[in-house]
């Protein structure tokens, strides 16, 4: 929630202290006229002379609200003197109030009240009242996973790190951004490692475009320290948030054309085992270390930090096509996957009839961008984002209306910004106002590429036989995984992305379990598997037919993890059953 | 953010009851619903005697009426302004007048005759600014005018306020409004009215208030001047009038004509045609507040109080054109002034 939305009517009304954006005037100018005119009447009815009393609260917040949208454009209240010259005087000032945008950074009189001063954080581990202790209770972006862990701790260096992890005797559950929604960041009564704070950059070449990270930095971070080298991340996910550490251990992927997983741009990484020891590890340098790291879910050992490939920063236009889902295979072999200036590509599925898609491509250009900003600028709220989601997921009336008229609108404006901006969303879009009833939750499967048309039958099918709300399933390409032990990427494969609307009763809950292990099997049944970083309602038997080397990862662990001190929910649930 | 937009809609729910309360006290009184006119005062004439270049289409006499509000408006003002100023003028009373007897003056025509879509376009332009410039006026009087009001015109701007407001009423009597000279009244604003006297804020206030209007105005003139010549022909300044007698005569058009029409009416003249048309002819009388409504051998449209003179009343009614000399007989003999006779 965005710091003015806390204060009372009466400090922006009457107070000329900071700044307020157009739409804030004019839903102020809104209230503030009709008021004058309820009141001049009423008043007038009593007796002419009673009008003059709200002349001096018209004129104060009249003053007020045009000087805070007057500080919006880093100007002093001084500029309202310009009323006094007849015509252009209050021509301007009108200007100035109503139209001109305020400046996009914050200014001498506050920060920009639409922008938000940095991306969306969980907060920290929460305290319990009243308890002595250095208990704490660790939950994810769904806020449906709360675990109680026996403490936090915070390195700022490595060497602190690989101190914690060494003399600890408890177990240990590691953490960044913990944007993964089913508890794979904590585990009962661990100690949990937030990895927030080891965010540096260790080296940064760009001309070998290799950039050295503590794994505790979010790409953001990074699209900012390499944006001035024109460089851009070569593989990330949509949205910035992430902490590197986590999206390498789930080994996350984007809507790259030409790549995959993330494994395929990390060069190497440095590890901490079990007993403190740290160990660097590449494809060709203790290849069985870096391949049960990256993907792994701290299964042997915590990701310190890690060596990234860059590529060019280049623009990239969107343009559109929307087509039956049976065309679709056939459309991406032969307009996306060889064409080598595609730099983005997601095809969505239209709900609820699943009929119907709309394949997104961005391709490389050398067009002026249309936006002003390189990197993705920051907004302290997303109303209309919230309205569209809330919208489509209320009825299928929402869902018709995005798929006829909502996206045919928003797909109609002309689109070009860089790469990295493209890469940079905010996880806050996608937040609900509040999860006592609902939330939106991810899932994700993953089929080989001629599989699709089979997949995406069955799948249509079972969220129409559980009436689940499916606001969005997204389809992205990646190629085959170079070798993680928890490889979802076994070949070249197509990713399902689930965007759906579930309860948060406990009723709901189970409901959702059911329909996923439905789904999961529909995944095996192609020969596909099913993303880990979600709700862990596999069970033991379809994770290890969705993860066959998963035999391989924990022999391993039992030889460098003999006391199972990494744990999180998803080790509690698969490895401990073992 | 939530607080302030539930403020909002009780502020615009207040608002809109208010302004509810407000409409159960019209500005204009139709007499009936819809037409009240017989349809036989609406036929055209099928073989009209005067000449093709001096006819006008019948349903202008109707047509004009908004336009002609737009002088009686700034009549009373001019007339308002020499005993009290500006400031407590109903602007928005005048507002709902032009609106109302538009529609009233339209709801005899719609049906009778082939839509004029260039003249209802030009009446919602001159509508539309009007009504924007005396709201702007209006909530202008209020938060502003008010603080510095004297009720009486003291002020040496006051009352040149109430000079360029009668100016400008006996110029646009025969000129169109956007000819009126403008920047010589700001030059003299600014030259000719002693910048110095008692009510010292007043002056200054009112300086202000009249250097935007005459700038403003100016500016629009400029612009309406051009977009007219560009999209209508220069008018001609007679009416062509056939009388009964069988002989063509050129009659002042405008604001001249009831004068000269109600002359040759107590001469004995009866009309025949008046630009070519026999159908009904509109005009507006003055009559006292409780004075009579309606008349033989005419119909009454609607009536008007005068929003700045509650002791009068604006009658606008209509009647064919062979009953038009019997009528302003009629209301000479009863001493009720014609304001106007709208001559198509």
């Amino acid at each position: 929630m965005a710091w003015n939305d806390k204060l009372p009517v009466s400090y922006l009304l009457f107070t000329p202290k900071g700044r307020i954006n157009r739409f804030t005037y004019w839903s102020t100018s809104v209230f503030i006229w009709p008021s004058f005119y309820v009141l001049f009447n009423l008043l007038g009815w009593l007796s002419p002379s009673a009008t003059w009393l709200i002349y001096p609260p018209l004129f104060w917040a009249l003053y007020c609200t045009a000087t805070k949208r007057l500080h919006d454009g880093n100007r002093s209240a001084h500029w309202l003197w310009m009323l006094f010259l007849p015509i252009a005087g209050p021509l301007v000032i009108i200007f100035l109030l109503g139209f001109m945008k305020g400046t996009f950074q914050g200014n001498r009189f506050g920060p920009n009240p639409d922008a938000a001063p940095d991306y969306f954080k969980n907060p920290d581990a929460e305290k319990i009242p009243n308890l002595k202790s250095e208990e704490r209770i660790v939950n994810d972006v769904t806020q449906l996973n709360p675990v109680l862990v026996s403490k936090v701790a915070a390195p700022q260096t490595i060497e602190e790190l690989r101190d914690i992890i060494r003399t600890t005797d408890k177990f240990i559950c590691i953490g960044g951004g913990r944007f993964s929604m089913g508890g794979q960041t904590a585990s009962p009564n661990a100690l949990h490692i937030d990895m927030r704070k080891l965010d540096k950059v260790i080296a940064f070449s760009p001309g070998e475009r290799t950039i050295k990270v503590q794994a505790g930095i979010r790409w953001c971070d990074i699209q900012k320290h390499v944006d001035a080298h024109d460089l851009s991340i070569k593989v990330m996910q949509t949205y910035a948030n992430f902490t590197v550490g986590g999206s390498l251990s789930v080994n996350c992927h984007g809507r790259y054309i030409g790549l995959g997983p993330v494994i395929l741009s990390v060069r190497s990484l440095d590890a901490i085992l079990a007993n403190g020891d740290l160990v660097h590890a590449s494809p060709t340098e203790n290849p069985d270390i870096f391949f049960a790291c990256v993907g792994c879910y701290n299964a042997i050992a915590v990701i310190a930090q890690v060596e990234l490939d860059l590529e060019a920063n280049v623009a990239v236009r969107r343009s559109h096509v929307k087509m039956r889902r049976d065309t679709y295979k056939q459309y991406f072999f032969s307009k996306v996957r060889e064409n080598k200036d595609v730099v983005f590509h997601n095809g969505d599925i239209y709900p609820p009839l699943y009929r119907n898609m709309r394949a997104v491509i961005w391709i490389r250009t050398v067009e002026k961008p249309t936006v002003k900003t390189r990197l993705m600028p920051l907004a302290a709220a997303y109303p209309l984002e919230r309205y569209f989601i809330g919208a489509f997921s209320k009825s299928a009336f929402g869902k018709w209306r995005r798929e006829y008229l909502i996206d045919p609108l928003v797909f109609a404006v002309k689109r070009i910004h860089y790469r990295n901006y493209e890469a940079g969303y905010d996880v806050l879009e996608l937040e609900p106002e509040s999860r006592k009833q609902c939330t939106y939750v991810l899932q994700e499967y993953f089929v080989a590429v001629e599989k699709f048309d089979a997949f995406s039958t069955l799948m249509a099918e079972i969220f129409q036989r559980h009436k689940v709300n499916v606001i969005n399933v997204s389809i992205r390409h990646a190629k085959a995984d170079s070798g993680s032990l928890l490889a979802w990427a076994k070949e070249e494969v197509f990713a399902f992305v689930v965007w759906y609307k579930q309860g948060t009763a406990d009723a709901d809950k189970g409901a959702v379990a059911v329909w996923t292990r439905e789904l999961i099997d529909a995944a095996l049944s192609q020969g596909g598997s099913y993303y880990l970083p979600y709700q862990p309602h596999a069970t033991a038997e379809q994770f290890h037919r969705a993860y066959p080397r998963a035999k391989q990862l924990f022999a391993l662990k039992k030889k460098l993890d003999p006391s199972f001190k990494f744990r999180n929910v998803l080790w509690d649930t698969y490895y401990k059953a073992d | 953010m939530k607080r302030l937009y539930a403020l909002i809609l009780a502020s615009l729910a207040l608002a809109a009851g208010i302004a509810l309360i407000q409409t159960r006290s019209p500005t204009t009184f139709a007499v009936g619903q819809g037409r009240v006119l017989p349809a036989e005062w609406l036929q055209p004439n099928p073989n009209p005697a005067t000449p093709k270049a001096d006819i006008r289409p019948a349903d202008q006499t109707f047509l004009t009426f908004p336009e002609w509000f737009l002088v009686f408006s700034p009549e009373e003002q001019a007339l308002a302004f020499q005993n009290r100023t500006s400031t407590a003028f109903p602007f928005m009373a005048h507002v709902a007048q032009f609106w109302q007897s538009y529609r009233i003056v339209n709801d005899q025509i719609k049906d009778a005759f082939p839509v004029n879509a260039s003249y209802h376009v030009m009446i919602c332009v001159i509508g539309v600014s009007t009504t924007v410039e005396y709201a702007l006026k209006a909530t202008y009087e209020a938060l502003v005018g008010r603080l510095t009001d004297t009720g009486a015109p003291i002020t040496a701007e006051d009352r040149y306020n109430a000079e360029y407001m009668a100016d400008y009423v006996a110029f646009i009597k025969d000129h169109p409004w956007y000819e009126f000279d403008y920047s010589t009244r700001f030059k003299s604003l600014w030259t000719s009215t002693p910048l110095v006297g008692g009510s010292f804020m007043r002056k200054m206030e009112r300086r202000y208030f009249l250097t935007t209007e005459l700038i403003a105005k100016l500016l629009y003139a400029k612009l309406i001047g051009f977009g007219t010549h560009q999209a209508y022909d220069r008018p001609l300044p007679t009416t062509a009038v056939v009388l009964v007698k069988d002989s063509l005569v050129h009659l002042p058009r405008y604001d001249r004509f009831a004068q000269a029409a109600g002359t040759l009416a107590a001469r004995g003249e009866a009309f025949k045609e008046i630009a070519g048309n026999t159908s009904a002819i509109l005009l507006s009388v003055l009559v006292p507040a409780y004075g009579p409504t309606a008349f033989e051998d005419s119909r009454t449209l609607f009536t008007q109080p005068l929003a700045s003179d509650p002791t009068r009343k604006r009658v606008v009614l209509a009647a064919p054109v062979p009953f038009l000399d019997r009528l302003l007989v009629r209301l000479g003999q009863a001493n009720l002034p014609v304001e106007h006779v709208f001559d198509y």
